[in-house]
């Protein structure tokens, strides 16, 4: 039911020692392109790309990847797109539904289809930073952007515990369902809640106990750690102008396909 | 030469129930003191005032021949003089990675970077996590995560080392892990305190053993010393060594000559065996 699959391969793909403002830096301008692109063909091959990267380059297996990507990003995403291409819009109607004057119009179809291509673009993104960056490294980078220290701490804190409660969640989850606490709806729904209340109440304990842990360890209030050593400087000529090459390839494509339409 | 002493605190919480009551607890330098106690007699709520996390309401504690005092500046110095490594590793380690964890409280003390990734490479080392340092905490298994722990009370080199129940929960293998740990720590100099109910490991490594029930020490001494008192010990929901019980069953009911003091470990069984053979 819960796992951490995604924190494993994070930590275990062939991508994750590449230099980590590297792959941050290639994430970040991929995805603007992704977003002022205006038609989407660029989001488009953006997402192959990336899924090629991700399965090919980084190895994460395809089933894992494909389960990650089609169950809520692409699902969601259709849902969006079927709605927006019969509710947005204006103009000629392309397909009459016939009842209650539904159809869908040329622009409403384009719109659709656009925010459909971006999104699944961002997420490939996205899904290329989640998949093959461990997320210390991360907060290394978020540091160095300047991003105030607190955010980070919270961060840092919320990521570790995440696992340890999801680790309670579980047992306490298992040792409800050995009590049949889950054998039809209304029980499931009582002990969900359950679950969640005693959750909360450890999440409390948990906290007072970490904080006691860190004060022996004298603890004044702010996370000092020590940091990778990965920096912007050694990213290497090759990446530096590998990321040149792709993101001028992509910029070419937004100017060329600018006015494509299927419709 | 004592390096912990508390002298009579008492300690209440804030709801006013009493968690210890007048308690005497002394820790020689350089030794290893055992606490023994069922759960939620008090040895954590003890343990917690050695550092000045809590604060007794009645009594003194002197640490290394200075009171506690309850200033920022003099808690900073007794939390690197007396580290404390928690029950439950999860609670202390809290970094996304462990060598992050373990420079937590070197980098803390503000010392240079250098000298901190050198502590923690040592510290590592010793605990035989060398090599795990990217490593995150919830990859880790139960015993591994104890020792990290341990790293990361090592890097801040303490004199004094404070663990609860460090056995509690590991298999076997990763009881004696911790165990070898800590003998070798101490045959270093350090002073160690640790909170068991594991009577079987008490004999084996203490030097001095104090017993506590309902927040009151109720018996201290050596252990031989304090595992004659079988009443006191079963009283506080302890029972003897294995090896001991089987001494007494061996007397009381089979009548061997296997009189008190029972041997504590199984060396000392095996030599008072031979000797009754051989007699």
């Amino acid at each position: 039911m819960f796992d951490n699959v995604l924190d494993n391969y994070a930590h275990s793909n062939n991508l994750k020692d590449a230099n980590t403002y590297f792959k941050v830096l290639f994430v970040i301008s991929t995805m603007v392109m992704n977003l002022i692109s205006t038609s989407p063909v660029i989001p488009l091959i953006i997402t192959f790309f990336m899924s090629f990267l991700i399965i090919f380059e980084a190895k994460i297996p395809l089933k894992f990847y494909l389960k990650f990507l089609l169950i809520v990003p692409v699902s969601f995403g259709l849902l969006t797109f079927i709605f927006m291409s019969i509710f947005f819009g204006v103009g000629s109607h392309i397909l009459e539904f016939g009842i209650f004057n539904l159809a869908i119009t040329s622009d409403g179809f384009n719109l659709g289809f656009l925010v459909f291509a971006r999104m699944l673009g961002g997420f490939s993104c996205l899904a290329f930073l989640a998949l093959t960056t461990p997320t210390n490294e991360m907060f290394t980078v978020l540091e160095h952007l300047k991003i105030p220290k607190i955010v980070i701490e919270l961060a840092m804190l919320i990521y570790r515990y995440i696992f340890v409660f999801l680790n309670e969640a579980v047992n306490m989850y298992h040792a409800q369902e050995t009590r049949l606490g889950y054998h039809n709806m209304k029980k499931a729904y009582k002990s969900m809640g359950m679950l969640a209340s005693n959750l909360f109440i450890r999440t409390w304990i948990r906290g007072e106990q970490a904080y006691q842990a860190m004060e022996s360890r004298c603890y004044t209030g702010s996370i000092n750690t020590m940091r990778s050593k990965d920096s912007a400087k050694t990213i290497g000529l090759k990446n530096i102008l590998f990321l040149l090459m792709f993101e001028g390839f992509l910029i070419l494509g937004v100017y060329f396909t600018a006015n494509f339409r299927l419709f | 030469m004592n390096i912990i002493e508390t002298k009579n605190i008492s300690y209440f919480y804030p709801d006013g129930t009493k968690a210890l009551e007048n308690v005497d607890f002394k820790a020689k330098r350089g030794k290893i003191v055992a606490l023994l106690g069922p759960n939620g007699a008090g040895k954590s709520t003890l343990f917690l005032h050695f550092n000045g996390i809590l604060r007794p309401n009645s009594g003194n504690i002197i640490i290394d021949s200075e009171p506690l005092s309850y200033d920022k500046k003099h808690l900073m110095k007794v939390r690197q003089k007396v580290g404390i490594v928690f029950q439950n590793p999860d609670d202390q380690l809290f970094a996304p990675t462990v060598i992050e964890d373990v420079a937590f409280g070197p980098m803390n003390m503000g010392l240079t970077d250098e000298e901190v990734e050198k502590r923690v490479k040592e510290a590592l080392k010793k605990v035989g996590m060398a090599g795990f340092e990217n490593k995150a905490p919830h990859h880790l298994s139960g015993g591994q995560k104890k020792r990290v722990a341990i790293a990361g009370i090592l890097a801040m080199r303490p004199q004094i080392m404070v663990l609860d129940e460090p056995t509690s929960g590991l298999d076997p293998r990763g009881a004696s892990q911790i165990l070898r740990i800590l003998y070798q720590l101490n045959q270093e100099g350090m002073t160690i305190v640790i909170s068991t109910h594991d009577v079987d490991l008490v004999p084996l490594y203490a030097y001095n053993v104090y017993i506590i029930n309902e927040g009151k020490i109720i018996k201290e001494g050596s252990p031989p010393e304090v595992f004659e008192d079988v009443k006191t010990i079963r009283k506080a929901n302890l029972r003897l060594p294995r090896i001991a019980h089987l001494m007494e069953i061996l007397e009381k009911e089979d009548k061997l000559p296997f009189e008190k003091p029972y041997p504590l470990t199984i060396g000392e069984a095996r030599r008072r065996i031979l000797k009754e053979f051989n007699e």
